[in-house]
């Protein structure tokens, strides 16, 4: 009687697991996670693209050159699509000819926000698998752990920047302008807009004074009154959180959100419901609410009344370098929808490619990295600017951007490029960088 | 430390009598682990593993605080996470204001950290049982919140040491003695053997004794004349103290901390791998620290996604909870034994693998009320 | 410091979060009164339904109600399953192990979800969550919020009924309290268990999908939520759904007046922490509260 309970429970036990399993498996294979991104606002493109690197179609077979990327993903906080799409720019210089017949291999580890890991994994890159350079960093605190190490390595990182020392040390370069210059460049809109009064909002993870410092100068350049907060994700209360906000703002004010799309989208949501979005004058929101997505989302009651900081250009544009990266989207990486997070991964690939392609001489950790330190003038239409490294003690090579609405399901533009203002103290430094040597930005 | 009674010489605290056979192999066989972990395996390991043993040490601290408060105590605690960010966010504070020796940093952390987990233990050791565990997991919650709002120090003045515009500083210092990482992990390897002997005298000294009495039954223990009030805070001061002391050296191993290393569903998850490593025996803590730091590093090297760990977790959990109490290290030599004997079996011809499967099953079936081992065998693990 | 008329809608948006405390914190207790069992996978197996029923919705385009069945559906088989599985072998232990046990039910479900829809921004949209209902103050509230406080309500009267009044409900009180001797009472523990589950699984399901649109559809946060809820159920010391059901609203509107007071905004969300430890150590400082079995332990 005993053997035969103890024979049936671990039955029931693997009975339980498979049905688990098989259930996930169906529902994963009716249709998968992949989001459709056929529509990305019907702009046709008339300028012909670029090409991926030497853009030969000639498959690279020669020995890798390995690069490394560290992106964070954990529940709540997942940057890895960014690294993902570098590789797919990858992989498409290497169907092209590679690096004069070496193709890129990026070895891409992915955080969950332990310092302790992030800094082994770092070590495991550089150390272990022997990767020439550091291309595609996206996370929330990997810049504040890892930097001394890339200045003891003579690693010059080329990545998409958050944590404030993504910003402020010698080695690190990021293709956008992280949460405090795009919050400064979201504030500026809204003042522009007429706002008199700022609500600004932001997610309680490291960094929050940091980030709201810049917008706060911001605010009392332009005698604008604001208010900020911050609240912890992921939201629970989000009715709360959008009628405090609504509340602060008031009816000449201006509520500005600094979150990760899922979270702005349920604040802004919660503000729908209560019919609250009218109650201010405009709204705002740093880059990561640049995604066709959240103009989805949203629905037309939104149309023109969120102004998003683009630090990157639309994913629609009819130009050459965002038609490549339209193209090598759906050709190599259909399952990472068109936004921002995936054209800062393209972009930080692009320069990196061509980097490697203007070197002279052998591939090594050191002949890769000054090669990575000395890019200059390097021009996109993804970017308003063109894009450099040098060296200098920061770095925010892109410091103009525009602002886009959402129009009709998709982000339109609204406004062209405009700078970052220079009331933010490391702005106006980097001004004077480009000021002393115009060549940066091809002037 | 182990050698001294490998030869038979036995402080008068210590259990009365010589130590028997198996006590003298255990003993050899940790010395020897011992000195490999220090001598011989940090060279063979690269910068990553060094890191990745260094997190294994001092998470196997960690569990051995909440294993001993289970397995010995009975007391369940959802919130060694929460104690593990304060002893760190002590650690880190004393590291950077004052410039005492890096061993006192350590103890002083340990020492606060108990004095707050004890307070805080203190009203709650009324309640037992789920009510307990519950709100631990509250008090946890609430340290997260708070922790939210002072964030870590990092190098600034004033009461809470954090500032935001003190970036780019290089991080908490480690000991003088032990500044490169392989140099820290043997560091980490030494203090971790000073926790676990810690757990060891306690456990086989009078604090043992009266925490086995308590566990199976509280108002038997009263009648024998056991201060349970005493030997539960007792358990809750050795479990923070362990515990802060851990958090010290997670401070000093990465130097940066930030609170969303320590989110609250993690006392879950440590939870689960302490269940699964083993509450009755101090191995299982080894164990368990290696599930949290070690599986997570190899699943990644492996390139499998670290929600598989979250679902393994939960196997492991409802695994142990219905038919193996005792964890792996008790399941796993036992069904080693069992296959050992049931090929051996097959071998001479007789009574094949079914006799093995089913007698494992043996413990959970009597209405599921699985006693842990009687207190002089379980000492000696 | 806010005035009134500032902290009105406030107490409005309270109540809203204080109904979604109160429908989870009342969907454990509901279980833990019929099968001795506190359910802390209930948040975690309503989120996968939601997450289901968005797949059905978005990926594969099923019309809305059948793929909110589906939900539903899921989550009553998930916890029949669980409960008839896991119920019986740990039928005569502490209420911690039993618990225990449902926290790895949770980690199985939370892992799938984090495998199967890495984070990205999802929403489900009820259609009671389009139409704004009425207008309290100056806020409309939507007949979302309406109905996941009603239901909280409805369940939380009819359930404490149905214990008290009726057979099946005795049964279910009895085989809470101690299963054996229920058993040898002639009642079918195994039928009165699974329907005791079933309802629970049942609840969960439309918990899911409700505060899918409440709080926002991600796993994470669906999962957890049940922390803040148990906060609900510990101040009724796992007893009573009345005491459940007042005490979520009271965390709730604690939580949302604390919002607008700019000092202790940040901290808001300790609100359910502090409330229910405060009660908790109140109500036991007179006697020992335990669920002390003689000789049980882990």
């Amino acid at each position: 009687m005993r053997i035969k309970l103890g024979l049936a429970r671990r039955r029931w036990l693997v009975a339980l697991v498979t049905l688990a399993a098989g259930l996930s498996l169906f529902v994963a294979a009716c249709g998968g996670d992949d989001d459709d991104n056929g529509n990305f606002g019907g702009g046709k493109a008339t300028v012909k693209a670029s090409k991926c690197g030497d853009g030969t179609g000639k498959k690279a077979t020669d020995e890798p050159i390995k690069l490394g990327a560290i992106a964070t993903k954990q529940p709540g906080t997942d940057f890895s699509e960014i690294p993902r799409m570098a590789q797919a720019y990858f992989e498409c210089v290497n169907d092209n000819g590679g690096i004069k017949g070496r193709p890129i291999q990026l070895v891409i580890e992915t955080e969950q926000t332990d310092p302790g890991q992030i800094a082994s994994l770092a070590k495991k890159l550089v150390e272990t698998e022997k990767v020439l350079g550091i291309v595609g960093n996206t996370s929330l605190i990997e810049c504040t752990v890892n930097h001394k190490y890339y200045e003891q390595q003579g690693i010059y990182m080329i990545g998409s920047g958050i944590a404030p020392e993504c910003y402020s040390t010698s080695n690190i370069a990021a293709v956008n302008m992280g949460p405090r210059y795009s919050s400064d460049g979201a504030v500026q809109y809204a003042i522009r807009a007429g706002a008199k009064k700022i609500a600004f909002d932001q997610s309680n993870v490291p960094g929050t004074e940091y980030i709201e410092g810049g917008p706060k100068l911001v605010a009392q350049d332009a005698g604008v009154d604001i208010e900020t907060f911050k609240d912890n994700v992921p939201i629970q209360d989000a009715n709360s959180v959008a009628l405090k906000l609504v509340q602060s703002a008031g009816q000449d004010g201006a509520v500005v959100l600094n979150f990760t799309p899922p979270e702005a989208l349920k604040i802004l949501k919660a503000a729908q419901s209560q019919g609250l979005q009218d109650r201010v004058k405009t709204w705002a929101c740093s880059t990561p609410c640049n995604t066709d997505f959240i103009a989805d989302a949203l629905g037309p009651q939104w149309d023109g009344k969120l102004g998003v900081n683009a630090e990157l250009n639309l994913v629609s544009a009819d130009a050459p370098d965002t038609n490549l990266y339209r193209q090598v989207q759906k050709k190599y990486a259909p399952d990472i929808p068109l936004g921002s997070f995936s054209q800062m991964g393209f972009t930080e690939a692009n320069i990196a490619t061509h980097a490697l392609l203007d070197m002279k001489g052998d591939y090594t950790l050191e002949s890769v990295n000054e090669a990575f330190e000395g890019v200059k003038d390097f021009k996109t239409d993804i970017l308003c600017n063109p894009w450099y490294f040098g060296d200098a003690p920061l770095h925010i090579p892109n410091n103009v951007d525009r602002t886009v609405v959402p129009k009709g399901a998709v982000m339109a533009q609204k406004e062209g490029c405009f700078p970052i203002s220079a009331v933010d103290p490391a702005i106006g430094q980097v001004r004077k960088v480009e000021k002393e040597d115009p060549s940066l930005i091809g002037k | 430390m182990s050698a001294a009674g490998a030869h038979g010489v036995a402080p008068s605290w210590w259990s009365p009598g010589r130590l028997d056979q198996r006590t003298r192999i255990q003993l050899v066989v940790i010395a020897a682990l011992l000195a490999f972990t220090l001598f011989a395996l940090p060279a063979r390991m690269s910068a990553y593993w060094t890191d990745v043993a260094t997190a294994v040490a001092i998470f196997s601290v960690v569990s051995l605080g909440l294993a001993t408060l289970m397995g010995r105590v009975g007391l369940v605690s959802l919130g060694q996470i929460s104690v593990l960010a304060l002893g760190a966010w002590v650690a880190a504070r004393l590291a950077f204001a004052t410039s005492l020796p890096f061993p006192v940093v350590l103890i002083a952390a340990g020492l606060i950290t108990m004095v707050l987990g004890t307070l805080v233990g203190l009203p709650a050791l009324r309640l037992s049982g789920l009510y307990l565990a519950l709100i631990t997991l509250m008090l946890a919650g609430a340290i997260g919140v708070v922790l939210a709002s002072t964030d870590f120090p990092n190098g600034a003045g004033g009461f809470l040491g954090h500032s935001e515009s003190s970036f780019g500083n290089p991080g908490v210092r480690r000991p003088s003695i032990a500044t490169s990482d392989s140099a820290y992990f043997r560091y980490t390897i030494v203090v971790s053997a000073l926790m676990f002997l810690l757990a060891l005298v306690h456990v086989r000294a009078k604090p043992g004794r009266a925490w086995a009495a308590i566990r199976q039954s509280e108002p038997a223990a009263l009648a024998a004349g056991v201060n349970i009030t005493l030997y539960k805070i007792w358990a809750f001061a050795l479990a923070s103290f362990m515990t802060g002391v851990a958090g010290g050296l997670l401070a000093g191993s990465v130097g940066h901390l930030f609170t969303t290393q320590f989110p609250t569903s993690q006392n879950i998850v440590l939870l689960a791998v302490v269940l699964m490593g083993g509450i009755y025996s101090l191995w299982g803590a080894v164990v368990a620290g290696m599930l949290i730091k070690l599986l997570p590093a190899l699943l990644d090297n492996w390139g499998l996604p670290a929600d598989l760990l979250t679902i393994l977790f939960g196997v492991g959990v409802l695994q142990v909870l219905t038919t193996a109490p005792a964890g792996l290290v008790a399941q796993v030599p036992r069904d080693l034994g069992r296959l050992g004997s049931a090929l051996a079996g097959l071998v001479r011809g007789g009574r094949g693998p079914e006799h093995g499967a089913a007698t494992s099953e043996e413990p959970a079936a009597p209405a599921g009320r699985e006693r842990p081992p009687p207190v002089s065998q379980r000492g000696a693990e | 410091m806010p005035s009134w008329d500032e902290f009105q809608p406030f107490i409005v948006t309270g109540l809203a979060l204080g109904g979604v405390y109160a429908l989870s914190g009342v969907g454990m207790v509901v279980l833990y009164q019929t099968t001795g069992v506190l359910n802390l996978a209930f948040g975690a197996v309503g989120a996968m339904g939601a997450l289901i029923s968005w797949q059905l919705i978005n990926e594969a385009g099923w019309p809305d109600w059948p793929a909110y069945l589906v939900c539903i559906g899921f989550g009553a088989v998930v916890t029949l399953v669980y409960g008839v599985v896991f119920g019986p072998p740990l039928a005569g232990r502490d209420p911690l192990i039993k618990a225990t046990a449902t926290l790895g039910l949770a980690l199985i479900l939370l892992g799938a979800m984090s495998w199967i829809w890495s984070d990205k921004a999802r929403s489900l949209d009820l259609p009671t969550t389009q139409e704004e209902a009425f207008e309290v103050g100056t806020i409309f509230v939507n007949w979302t919020q309406v109905i996941a406080l009603a239901l909280g309500v409805v369940v939380t009267a009819w359930t404490t009924a149905f214990l008290r009044f009726t057979k099946l409900g005795a049964a279910m009180r009895a085989l809470a309290t101690d299963r054996e001797i229920t058993a040898t009472l002639g009642v079918p523990v195994r039928r009165v268990e699974a329907s005791a589950w079933l309802v629970s699984g049942l609840l969960s399901g439309v918990s899911g999908l409700l505060l899918s649109n409440l709080v926002g559809l991600d796993a994470t946060t669906l999962t957890f939520l049940v922390i803040s809820s148990l906060a609900a159920a510990l101040i009724a010391r796992l007893r009573s759904l009345g005491v459940t059901l007042l005490a979520g609203l009271a965390v709730g509107v604690v939580n949302a007046l604390a919002t607008p007071i700019n000092s202790i905004s940040e901290y808001r969300d300790m609100a359910p922490f502090v409330l229910a430890t405060i009660a908790l150590l109140w109500l036991s400082r007179r006697r020992e509260i335990s669920f002390a079995r003689a000789g049980g332990s882990l």
